[in-house]
This record gives C-alpha cells, structure tokens and sequence, in this order.
C-alpha cells in the first residue's frame, strides 16, 4: 500500500473512530476527543491528498460493501486535491471546535455526525462509480443538513433555514441523479472507467452535462440556485460552517470539473461559455449581497457564492481554451481556478473561524452591534484582518496570486481567434475587476465596522477572548493563508498533474519557484519579493521617520468633535451607512426596501420625537425565480388538502386503487 | 497618401465617430448635446474625405464637402435653433433608462454590433470593412438614444444619429456611394428634421413642453 | 533611485499645481516649493494618538507611503528596466496602490467618529467603481504588447510608435485619465482643498491626523499623483525614457520625465479651474462613461486593429 491509500484508509478509519467514541465517552471530555479525532482524520486525508496528487494513485473495489452496485473507490490527483483541501479545513475546524462545541453543541448525536461529515466528503472526491458517487453525495447532504440543524433549540431561524437546505439539496441530488443515470444507461456500465469509454451523440451528452451542472452548481452556491447557502451557512455552527463554506462548495466544482472534463470528455464550447456565464453573474451578484449584508456570517455566505462564481468563470474560460485547442491558456486558466479553490478554503475557514470567535465572544454576528473588538479580542482580530486581506485580493493575500492568474489567462485569451472569446474575455474581466473592487469594499467593511473603531454594544464592551483551542484551530488556518501567499509556487506542480486529469495532457502553465512564471505566454509575478520589498518600505519610511528632530513619544489627544463633547458610539458609521453610498449606486440591482417612519410630537408636526429607518436588501433573484416556484406549489399543496380528509381508511385506499389502476393498465397495455 | 496612414486615419476617424456617440449617450445638457453631433459630422466628413484621398475621385470629395456642410452646419444650426426657441430646461433630465445604465448598453450594443457585422467583413475583408462594427455601433446607439430619451429634440439627434452610422456604414463598405444617393439621402434627412422641428413647437405650444409622454394625452380614453 | 526622484519631486508638483490654480484664479500663490515647507514643518511638530484609535491608524501613513515607494521603485520612469521586474505588473501596481486606498479607510474607521466612517465609506465606493476601469483599461494596453508587464508595454510602445494614434489606446488613456483624477482625487470627483463635510471623501478620513502622520500622508498622495501622473505619462507618451543604463540616457530620462509631469500636471490643474466638483451620486456616472470608454478600447483593438 502506497501512501495515498494508507492515508486515505486511516483518515475514513479515525473519522468512523471518532464518531464511535463520540457515542459512548461522557459528555466532559467528548468535544475534545472528537475534534482530535477529526483534526487527525483530516491531517490523514492531507497527507493521501498530496501523495495522490504527487502521482500516487490508488483503486479498491468493495462489490459486496452495498447491494445492487457494490462500492468502488479510486483516488487519482484530481480526486487528491480536494481530498487534501478537505483534509486541511478539517483540521481547523476539527481544533476550533474542541472548545468551541462546549456550547449548546456538544450533544452525542452532533459530535457523532461531525466526523462523519467529513469522512464522506473525503469519499466524495474518490468515488468511481455512478453509483458509489451519488451514496456519498447524498451522504453529504444528510449529514450537513443534521450538522446545520444542530441550533434549532437557541433559534427559531435555523428551522427555516433547514427546510430551505434540506428542499435545495434534495431537488440538486435529483438533477445530478438523472444526469448521471442517462449518462451509465448510455455507456452501459456505472463505473467512471465505463463512462470515460462511452461514445454519447452530442444531444445526449449536452442534456447530461446541464442536468450534473443544475446539481454541482446548487451545491456550489452558484446563482440561480445559491438561495440555501447564505441561509445554511450562517445557520450552522461556526466550525461546521467552515466546513461547508470552505470545503463542501468546493465538491460542485469538483463534479463539474469530474463530469464535464474527464468523464464527458471536454465537450462544445457552449457548455463552458455557460459555466462561464454563470460563474461571473455569481461572482458579481454574491459579493454585491454581500457588500450590502450588515450580518457577519451570512456576508461570508455570499462571499462564498463570488468566490465559486469566480472559480467557475475560470473553470469556464479553461474549457473553452481546451475546446477551441489552446492548451496553454487552458492550463493556466485550470492552474488559476484550482488555485482559488484552495486559496477560498484557507482564508474561508479562517474567517468563518474567527467570526465564529467573535459569536462566541460577543453573543452576536450583527455587524451593527459590533466594534472595538481589538482591545477585547486581540488575536481573532488580527485572525480576521489577515483573512480580510486574504479575501479582498489585495498583495501581499493569498486571493490576489490565484485572481491575478485568471486575470492573466483572460488577458492572454483575448488574443485568441473567435467570436466568443473575443466577446467573452473582455466581460469577464470586466466582472472579475469589479468583483476584486467589491470584495475590497466589502471585507473593509467587515473588518473596520466589525472589530476596529467603538463597541456599539454592551455585547462588544464586554468581549473577550475565546480559549486557546480556537485561538490555535485560527492560527493553523492564518499560516495556511500567509504561506499561500507568499509560496503559491509550492502547489504549482500538483495544479498542472490535476489540469492534466481534467482536460488531457495539459502543459505546465506555470513556473519557476519563487517568481511565478508563465510558460507560453508572457507574465511574471513574485508575491514573495512583492512582500519583501513592500516590507523594505515599510522599514525605510519608520527609519525616515523616526530621524533626528522627529519627537517619538506620543501625545494622546480628544477626538476632533465639532466641539460638541465626546462622541458616543451612536455617531459611529455602522455597516448599514458604511454600505449605503454602495447601495445607491446598484439600485436598480438590490433594489432595497426601504422603510422609514418618523414620529411627531403631539404639540406640533415640525418636532420629531423619533424617526425610525429600516432597510432591508432581499435578494431579489430569490424574490423573482423562487415565490412564484413556491407559490404554484402551494396552491398546489391548497388544491391536494382536499384528498386528505384525515381518515386512515382513505389514505389505505388511495394505495389500494392506485396499485389496482397500476395492475389494470399493465394488462391493457401487455 | 500611403497605406499606412491610411488606414491610420480611417481608424482614427471611426474612434471619433464611436466616441461621440457614445459621448452623446452620456451627457445630459442639450447644448452639449449638439455640439458633440457636429463633432461627429465633421468626423464623418472627415472619413469621406480620407477615402475621397485614397481612391484620388473628385465626386467623392464633393460629397465629403456637402456631408461637412450639412452634417457639422446646418443641422447641428437647426437644432441649436430649436433648442433657444425652446428657451426652457435644456437638459435631458429623465431618460428612461438612466444615464449609468445606458452607458453600460452601449458597451454591450457595441459588442452586439461587433458580433452581428463579422459576416459582413467576411465577404470582403479589407482595412476598410474592418471598422464596419463602428457603423452599425453608431446605428444601434443611435436608435437606443431615439428608444430612452424623452425630449424630442434628444430623439432627434438619435435618428440623426442612426443617419450617420448608415452613412458610415455605406462608405466603409462600398467605399462611397453615388452623388445622386448621396443627396437624395440628403434631402430626405433634412425633411424630417425640418418636419420634426414643425411638430416640436406645435407640441410645446399645445402642452407647454416637449416630453414625448405627453402626447398620450391626445389618445381618446 | 527612482524612488528618491518621485519624493522629491512630489510635493513640488503638487505646488506647482496649487500655484497654476493660484494665478489662474487670480492669486499670487504660496511659491511652487511651500508643499515642502509644510511638510517640514509638520515633520517636526509632536506626534499625537487621538483617544480610542489603534496600531491600525498608526501604522496607516507608512502602509501608505510604503505601497507608493514600491510602485516608485519598480515602475518604468525614468528607464525601462525595473529594479524588481517580477513587481512590474501593471496588475500588481494597481493592486498595490488600492492597497494603500485601504489602509487609509481602514484608519478612517478606526477613529470612529462620524467623519472618519463617511470617508472611509466613499471612498471604498469610488474604488470599488475605479477598479474595473483601471483593469479594463490596462486589458486594451496588453493586447498588442502580449503582456501586462509594464517594461514590456512601454517597450513595445516606443518600439512602435504608430499604434498611439489608434483608436484603441486613444480611448484607453481618455478612460485611463478619468480613473486617474477618480483615484486621486482630483476635482470632479474629489476636491482636495475641501473641509465642508457633504463634499469630502479624502479629506474626512484623514481628518484626525496631525504632525508627523500628516506629513506622511501628505507626501504619499502627492507621490501618487506623481506616480499615476508618470505612468500616464510612459504609457502613452513613452518618448525620453532611458533603454539603456548609460549615465546621459538616464539624465535625459529623468529631464524627459520631470516635463512631461509638469506638463500634465499643468494640464489637470488648468482644468480644474473650470470644474465643478460633482455630486457624489453623479461620480458612478462618470466612472460608467470611463468604463465603456475602456471597454470600447479593447473592442476596437480587435475590429481597428
């Protein structure tokens, strides 16, 4: 056995451990063995990740292990990418949550399931076979969904988030089901091997690509299917919304990448201009909900959904590449979106970690009622600042390697004969740029309103900082991101083996160890001398600074007040004004509903005693695409109340007569 | 002339064209309006002028000098005309679609324009017919400004808008059409305009203004 | 060295620009090198840490300064060899410089006070607009050159000095100049000379700083003045610029570059005179214009091409 398949086998061991001894150890020491258990789980499936996807390889059939179609596994390097993000994110997670589960959470059937979540969606990525695929899938989503429902008893919101998840899910599975029975029916056999071998007419092919990317998308966050995510992924427990966030949407991209790459083979170039499309109305859609978002977590939510958006339009632009026969550009846009899948998950669960933090440390995720955070809660502060760079793709972050990457596979692309691109590419840069703006305007907001400036709250008066397993599960998550930042060179390599999966014998895109070179075409960045000369300035201008003649000691000063006394923190920006000029400007796309109520004096109408304002930004695709969708299955649900009438015999006999009608026309019809 | 700056100057007379265009979208004041259309004439004579040099024909510098009197003097005059008699708000205060959002469909009627004309170039690929796409981009957001634009003097510059893009659109690609076209194309130009600026003050004397909408008032209800 | 240039440099066009303004409108002017005597003077004045604020809005100027000093040192200037070429991605450069944006409005919030809040806010707005412009923009400068390597496009600029009366790069530096006056706030977008609290953006986050702190800030946006003002400048008018290290060529550089920053920063400020600031829900409008207007340079370098 080779690395890859040991460390896969004791990963899938640990994790059953875990949840095992979740079960039968008392309540005091069970958040602490089950998150070592997952941390080691994770740290296992690292390490078969990176073998497999070094060039290790491993393959196991099980026939017996489930009826009908048995179970067969294959780890290859596409499959040990995610399996080795998956793995990353669950050590972090597993870590925060041994203290962080003490609360509300720590009950048997949660930290069972925990460790199971994370086992199969290990498997996830390293099933080979139609049917094995869709069990741990479904799985997944099963497991997630307990995992999400986990706060139902603290608040009322999680159960309507759970519907929403639970409903979204479902209808995803369904969409991927069907795509991927046509698909074996076709081939004739349900393995991934029979499926690569299978010859489809280019009808059947498309419809099987659409209906897997219906279901990969929706578990991807991407619109229009994106409504569950910034419900769930708020709604869960902060170490499980790691989890999800920056692990389990990062599946969808798998299954398109799976299905449509190396299954279908590549394909026309209008499934990847679709994928394309859809990825940039995400990516500009999610963050714009999430610039206007004055909720913590659910502004992660949608952070989430622009960043599978924009792995998506690199994705996307690599199929096209790939289908037009440039192979170059279709390894470095694959190169740019892989980055930025592990890239997302670093700096994701970092964030969703330390806003996990600071829920439990202020008891809110209102950004409104947040605010001077650093005094209270030092180092998740610094957790989040250095998420927040990560995130807003500035230099030195992590987010800038991998968008400057698409952005240099765009650019290149143009060049490319073709209508489509030659339309294509300009937009998407266009969408990226203003993306990467509103991110920045986003996750400033984030981090200035959130944890700089006044408590706006007695919550925030009083932080104070989470126990030390947290504070380590972030501090795992913050090296994660800086090293990626500044080395991404260091998983260069393993990218191009995983392009070559994808799309077939790829070249390398990319080089060099501490430049990143483009190979093919011209480009050259070093994030790691950017961040040293950057420091070098740094140190140049203290040094300026502090020469001869400058007085050091500092004087502490009043705030400039207008004169007025000092300010209290209700003459702060809050997140909501902070997003406001913002909100004017994409009206017409928010469309907020704004509210605003004054209340007069008795005595006359010219003195307002109060004037209340509410804003409410809904997302709007949600209000246009899914009430109409729900409305008609209300009314239909109104129209079928009237079959049911509350009498058992009926209900036995609606069964009687259909298995009976059933029955008649079998013999008509034979 | 040689080829080079040949087609240098036939680009550069295109990037003007697009830019006036577009440059009309964006602005609100009429008067602004008006002068950036007689830029545009001129630009467009300026392109009649350079293949004029190019194919050395003495017809077609005739009718680059009437495309320059008419479409850099005399209409931008008339509505200049109508706009001081109009002596009230001279700007486009409400546009149907507001002025950020019709920048945003020009870039898109342009790329639009640059798909649809690509057949067009196919047939007789040449420097000339490359900047075809600008033609039918004026033409497109010649008639989004006719389609959003409430003030009928607005409206106006929108067909003459649509006017030069077809115009841009014959010369780019069958490098000048006949004399006799050209002023018969002329002379009906000049009609609407005149007729449009009879229907603009009767309407401003009917309602005291010269928003399109108003005009649903005359329907019987 | 080039990066000592651009701080020397700076504040004198910023009084260069102050003292054209002056004399345009009338005044005598404070004299082209009062930036400098300001900046001594605050230089020396006591360092002061307004109440509530932390290392964020300390540790803001040099954030500032820092970003500007490497755009200055890896930029082509004065020649077209870079000191640190893997830096000289035009993408990079502006990444770098929205960096310096952010720390600034992160400062602006730390303050907390009402002021401080409304900056920050506005001008998060206007760079999340800039961006896609600025990038736009730059997509239409690298498609002929094959790179967004700024060495390169200048370069291949000098090489081919034809392709500068193209469409393409004519509407690009129109979109480019209104991104530039967005970015550093410049009238119409930005009155730098404002304390009126409904007109400030730049002004309001800086508003708590004093002595040392000041200085540096105040150096480092005439430093991005001088930067954007010299990339503009070598974009599209890279004549002068040295190709090779011999010690004339460089002088000649530097001299080729100080005139055609006076002059451009003569041109802005000669304009300014004759414009209004705008109002700050008009400025998305004027960003949409630059947008198109890039967006219409790359497409015209594919069908003017």
């Amino acid at each position: 056995m080779n690395l890859a398949a040991t460390g896969l086998v004791v990963a899938a061991a640990l994790g059953g451990l875990s949840a095992v001894v979740a079960l039968v150890v008392p309540t005091r020491p069970r958040p602490v063995l089950v998150g070592l258990g997952t941390a080691a789980s994770g740290a296992a499936a690292v390490t078969a990740g990176v073998a497999a996807t070094g060039g290790q390889s491993f393959a196991v059939s099980l026939p017996e292990l489930l009826p009908l179609f048995g179970v067969s596994l294959e780890l290859d390097a596409l499959g040990g990418l995610f399996v080795a993000v998956t793995g990353g994110v669950a050590v972090v997670a597993g870590i925060f949550g041994m203290s962080y589960s003490r609360h509300g959470i720590g009950g048997r059937s949660v930290q069972s399931v925990f460790p199971l979540f994370v086992v199969v969606m290990l498997l996830v990525p390293v099933a080979a076979s139609v049917g094995t695929f869709l069990v741990c899938w479904e799985l997944m989503a099963l497991t997630s969904l307990l995992l999400v429902a986990a706060e139902h008893r603290q608040r009322p919101e999680v159960a309507s988030a759970v519907r929403w998840y639970a409903v979204m899910t479902h209808l995803g599975l369904v969409s991927v089901l069907f795509g991927l029975l046509v698909f074996a029916a076709r081939a004739g056999g349900d393995s991934f091997d029979a499926l690569r071998r299978a010859d489809l007419s280019p009808g059947v092919a498309g419809v099987v690509f659409v209906l897997t990317l219906l279901g990969f998308a929706s578990k991807a966050g991407i619109l229009p299917l994106h409504a569950w995510l910034p419900r769930a992924h708020p709604e869960a427990p902060s170490h499980v919304s790691a989890l999800m966030s920056a692990a389990m949407v990062n599946l969808g991209v798998y299954g398109i990448a799976r299905v449509g790459g190396d299954l279908l083979g590549g394909g026309p170039a209008w499934w990847w201009l679709l994928v394309l499309g859809l990825g940039a109305v995400s990516a500009v859609y999610g963050i714009l909900q999430a610039a206007m978002s004055a909720d913590l977590k659910r502004l992660l939510g949608y952070s989430t959904t622009e960043n599978m958006g924009l792995v998506l339009v690199g994705l996307g632009a690599a199929g096209l590449f790939a289908s037009s026969g440039q192979r170059v550009l279709a390894g470095l846009a694959l190169a740019a979106a892989l980055l930025h899948v592990i890239n997302h998950a670093s700096f994701k669960s970092l964030l969703f970690l330390a806003a996990g933090s600071v829920l439990h440390g202020t008891g809110t995720r209102d950004l409104d009622a947040l605010g001077g955070l650093r005094r209270g809660m030092p180092v998740t502060t610094a957790a989040f600042g250095v998420g927040a760079l990560a995130a807003s793709a500035l230099p030195p972050g992590t987010a800038f390697v991998s968008e400057w990457l698409l952005l240099q596979a765009l650019v290149h692309g143009v060049a490319v004969p073709g209508l489509a691109t030659a339309i294509v590419m300009p937009v998407a840069v266009a969408v990226v740029a203003l993306t990467a703006g509103l991110a920045v305007a986003t996750f400033v907001k984030a981090f200035g309103v959130g944890f700089l400036a006044k408590p706006r709250s007695a919550g925030a008066q009083q932080a104070t900082e989470s126990p030390a397993t947290m504070l380590v599960g972030m501090a795992f998550a913050g090296a994660a991101c800086v090293v990626l930042a500044l080395e991404p060179a260091m998983v260069l390599p393993a990218l191009a083996r995983v392009g070559g999966v994808v799309f077939g014998s790829l070249e390398s895109a990319v080089g060099g160890e501490v430049t990143l070179r483009l190979e093919g075409v011209a480009g050259v960045l070093s994030p790691l001398l950017l961040a040293l000369a950057l420091l070098a300035a740094v140190v140049v201008t203290v040094a300026a600074v502090r020469a001869p003649g400058v007085r050091a000691a500092r004087r502490e000063a009043r705030l400039w007040d207008c004169g007025g006394g000092p300010m209290s923190a209700r003459m702060e920006y809050t997140a909501t004004s902070f997003a406001e000029p913002l909100q004017r400007v994409f009206d017409d796309v928010v469309q907020p509903e704004l509210d605003v109520d004054v209340d007069h004096h008795e005595e006359s109408a010219y003195l307002v005693r109060a004037v209340e304002y509410r804003r409410r930004v809904a997302d709007r695709v949600e209000r246009r695409l899914y009430e109409p969708v729900l409305a008609v299955a209300w009314r239909w649900g109104e129209a079928g109340r009237g079959l049911a009438n509350g009498s058992v015999h009926r209900y036995l006999g609606y069964g009687f007569y259909t298995l009976c009608g059933l029955l008649i026309v079998l013999v008509v019809l034979r | 002339m040689t080829d080079t700056g040949y087609v240098q100057a036939l680009y550069l007379a295109c990037g003007v064209l697009l830019l006036t265009a577009v440059v009309i979208l964006w602005r609100r004041e009429l008067a602004v309006i008006i002068r950036v259309f007689a830029l545009q004439g001129a630009a467009l004579a300026a392109l009649a002028a350079i293949t004029a040099a190019h194919q050395g024909s003495a017809e077609l510098w005739a009718v680059a000098a009437g495309i320059a009197a008419l479409r850099a003097g005399v209409l931008p005059w008339l509505l200049r005309r109508a706009l001081v008699e109009s002596g009230q708000a001279a700007r486009e205060t409400q546009p149907l679609v507001n002025v950020a959002a019709s920048l945003l469909a020009a870039a898109a009627l342009t790329m639009l324009a640059y798909a649809v004309s690509q057949p067009l170039v196919a047939l007789a690929p040449s420097p000339a017919t490359q900047a075809v796409p600008v033609g039918v981009a004026v033409v497109l957001i010649g008639l989004f400004v006719l389609v959003t634009r409430r003030r009928a003097l607005s409206q106006l510059v929108g067909f003459l808008l649509m006017d030069n893009g077809i115009t841009t659109v014959a010369f780019l690609t069958t490098e000048g059409v006949g004399l006799i076209v050209e002023v018969g194309v002329w002379l009906d130009v000049l009609l609407v305009v005149l007729v449009l600026q009879i229907l603009t003050t009767r309407m401003r004397a009917a309602f005291g203004g010269t928003d399109l909408d108003d005009l649903r008032g005359l329907r019987d209800t | 060295m080039q990066a000592l240039l651009v701080v020397a440099v700076a504040p004198l066009l910023v009084g260069l620009m102050r003292q054209i303004r002056a004399r345009l409108e009338g005044r005598a002017g404070a004299g082209v090198a009062q930036p400098w005597r300001d900046l001594r003077k605050l230089l020396r004045k006591e360092r002061i840490a307004p109440r509530g604020t932390s290392e964020v809005f300390r540790a803001a100027p040099l954030v500032l300064v820092a970003t500007t000093l490497v755009v200055a040192v890896v930029a082509p200037f004065v020649t077209t060899a870079s000191a640190i070429d893997p830096v000289a991605d035009l993408f990079a450069v502006v990444a770098l410089l929205a960096l310096g944006t952010v720390a600034l409005a992160l400062a602006g919030l730390d303050t907390g006070t009402a002021f401080g809040g409304m900056g920050a806010s506005r001008e998060m707005t206007i760079i999340a607009l800039v961006e896609p412009t600025m990038l736009v923009a730059i997509v239409a400068l690298s498609v002929r050159a094959g790179s967004t390597n700024l060495a390169t496009i200048v370069s291949s600029t000098l090489h081919d000095p034809a392709r500068l009366v193209s469409p393409a790069s004519l509407l690009a530096a129109a979109a480019l100049v209104v991104v530039i006056v967005a970015e550093t706030g410049r009238l119409p977008v930005d009155n730098p000379s404002t304390h009126l609290e409904l007109s400030m953006v730049h002004e309001a986050m800086v508003l708590e700083y004093a002595g040392p702190d000041l200085a540096l800030i105040e150096l480092a946006s005439a430093m991005r003045l001088t930067v954007f003002l010299g990339l503009l400048a070598n974009l599209f008018l890279p004549w002068g610029i040295a190709t090779t290290a011999t010690p004339l060529a460089l002088l000649l550089g530097v001299l080729a570059l100080l005139v055609k920053i006076a002059l451009l920063g003569a041109v802005l400020a000669a304009g300014e005179v004759f414009l209004a600031k705008l109002r700050l829900f008009r400025v998305p409008e004027l960003l949409a214009g630059s947008f198109v207007l890039a967006l219409l340079a790359v497409a015209a370098s594919f069908f003017l091409a």
